[in-house]
């Protein structure tokens, strides 16, 4: 696993300046290693998941059209990131004329692989978080993804979002605050229950 | 290797190794095994991953067969000429019926003038050199060592007037480079996808380990010595068959070193003291450190790889490392280090921007580090 990870940080560059020199497999290779990160990232913007499916059609297409134009671009995952972030932001202003956006109904989603913390009162913290991070804005939402599912630096992050690397870190320091008043409520909240259920 | 005892809820939410497991399972039998010995540290980790997992929302990914039908989708909406069907009047193989007759022309032309079959030689092979799929070629021509990263993740370290070509990317099946000059491997190990060097008429197999070979064209014996791992040495099959040492294999472990004859193909086998061939800070280096200051890891990456690192003095005034680092490549120790230090690495090649006289500097590696710093 970090084998392929870290191989891929080179390779990733190799395969995208063949793509810039017109290597069709090189850029079939890369779409299809950042097809699922950027349709995931899409989900984030809109539930209307053919329309994340149409912006990265078009997204792909092209930047394969303007590919010799590419080559400088050496943080590529950044780069696509913001690329669709762009298009989407701008095809769901056009849309939401018609129709209104919201979220979707968020389940429950506890890895299987992790079985040994699940207890039923995770059940209840779980949903208090959701509720938590609904409630958060919607940038520092989009900034903490970024940075922990993502795993880009604040630089990164800062170019995807079109803000200051500050901006940045401001969002990320208020979410993880919140985030974590919220688990601490929810504790005591659990707390309270167990110990009304002692009497 | 971190100290994860003393972590907090926001350690935690940094730790890529942790992100990892809770976002991928990645290594579930050694966090499962750590919650087990450390009880003290379940509430932060509870509260950790609870948290990545909020932020990352419904798990809402695409199958791998939709994402391939996808791609294939995309690709096919590229216009592509060459790959249009054309009426079978204009396929391709009256284009290449024609190649034919005209490459029949050239021959006969060069037949005339019988001098040239010399330039035919050339000719046919330049021919062939053209089919393969792109071939890349470092030769350092600078007196300073220089740094190799292969397709695969590979170091290969060159000393002066090294030459070793590679594909741009291995086959699936095998990773093949050709070296000439004296340079020290260190190979990402993969058993699927053994590691061929061909140097002089000596072909070394390798799954990952580290060694150094000494190929001068001028010389006449090719010298090897395994660092770590093991390695397989054998002559080239096409070559000399008839020879006494074709077709003879063998296999060299660590300190162990073998000189192999260019013309009788002859392998004499030694065991040395040290895996010394080259006299490379690579070959007797031994990453181990203790509370070590990150800038001093840095000057001594920078010394053994001939690679540039740039970071912020001040922010990682306070990051220590305690670790041992054996024969990885580059990029894993990076990786290593970066991880225990909460730091992230950007690898590019070519002198730094502005930062040296234009024309002057070799395309050295540059290695630029960004951290948090530590407390």
């Amino acid at each position: 696993m970090k084998n392929s990870e870290r191989s891929s940080e080179t390779y990733l560059i190799t395969r995208w300046q063949q793509f810039c020199a017109g290597d069709k497999s090189a850029f079939g290779e890369l779409t299809e290693l950042n097809y699922a990160a950027l349709y995931h990232y899409g989900t984030r913007f809109t539930p209307d998941r053919d329309l994340i499916k149409d912006c990265l059609q078009d997204l792909f297409l092209e930047i394969w059209e303007k590919r010799e134009t590419l080559s400088y671009i050496a943080a590529i995952k950044p780069y696509l990131f913001q690329s669709l972030r762009n298009n989407l932001i701008r095809r769901i202003r056009r849309q939401s004329v018609f129709s209104d956006i919201r979220d979707d109904d968020v389940e429950d989603d506890i890895s299987p692989e992790s079985d040994w913390i699940i207890q039923e009162t995770d059940q209840l913290t779980s949903h208090r978080l959701k509720q938590a991070i609904d409630a958060l804005p919607k940038r520092q939402k989009e900034a903490l993804y970024l940075k922990y599912y993502e795993n880009l630096s604040y630089e990164e992050i800062a170019t995807v979002m079109g803000l200051q690397r500050q901006a940045v870190a401001n969002y990320l320091q208020y979410g993880i605050q919140k985030l974590r008043e919220y688990w601490q409520h929810a504790a005591i909240f659990m707390v309270l229950c167990s110990e009304i259920a002692w009497y | 290797m971190n100290n994860y005892s003393h972590f907090q809820v926001k350690d935690w939410l940094d730790d890529l190794a942790f992100q990892r497991w809770v976002y991928h399972g990645e290594q579930d039998g050694f966090w499962k095994e750590f919650v087990r010995n450390n009880p003290g540290q379940l509430a932060n980790i509870e509260q950790a991953r609870e948290i990545l997992l909020a932020v990352r929302g419904e798990l809402d990914a695409l199958p791998e067969p939709e994402v391939k039908l996808r791609v294939s989708e995309i690709l096919n909406a590229i216009p592509d000429d060459k790959l249009r069907a054309l009426p079978w009047w204009r396929s391709n193989w009256l284009k290449m019926a024609a190649m034919l007759l005209l490459a029949l022309g050239i021959v006969t032309a060069l037949f005339r003038e019988k001098e040239s079959l010399q330039n035919l030689q050339t000719f046919v092979a330049g021919l062939r050199d053209g089919d393969k799929p792109d071939e890349l070629e470092v030769y350092n021509e600078t007196h300073a060592i220089q740094l190799v990263n292969l397709p695969d993740g590979s170091s290969v370290i060159l000393k002066k007037h090294a030459r070793i070509s590679y594909p741009a990317a291995f086959l699936a099946d095998r990773r093949e480079v050709t070296l000439r000059g004296e340079a020290f491997f260190e190979v990402v190990k993969n058993p699927e996808q053994p590691f061929f060097v061909y140097a002089g008429s000596m072909v070394t197999k390798v799954k990952g380990t580290s060694f150094s070979i000494k190929a001068n064209d001028d010389d006449e014996d090719v010298e090897l010595v395994v660092k770590t791992g093991v390695v397989e040495v054998s002559a080239l099959e096409n070559e000399g068959k008839s020879k006494s040492g074709a077709g003879k294999k063998l296999i060299l472990k660590p300190n162990e070193q073998v000189t192999f004859n260019r013309k009788s193909l002859n392998m004499i086998a030694k065991t040395v003291q040290k895996p010394v061939l080259l006299n490379l800070p690579a070959e007797s280096q031994n990453f181990e450190f203790r509370r070590t200051p990150l800038a001093e890891v840095f000057a001594a990456l920078e010394q053994t790889y001939g690679i540039d690192i740039q970071f912020d003095a001040k922010t990682i005034a306070y990051c220590t490392l305690t670790a041992k680092l054996g024969d990885e490549p580059v990029y894993e120790k990076l990786d290593l280090i970066c991880a225990v230090v909460n730091a992230r690495y950007e690898m590019r090649v070519g002198p730094a921007a502005g930062d040296s006289a234009p024309g002057e500097s070799a395309p050295g590696t540059v290695v630029a580090v960004t951290s948090e710093g530590c407390e």
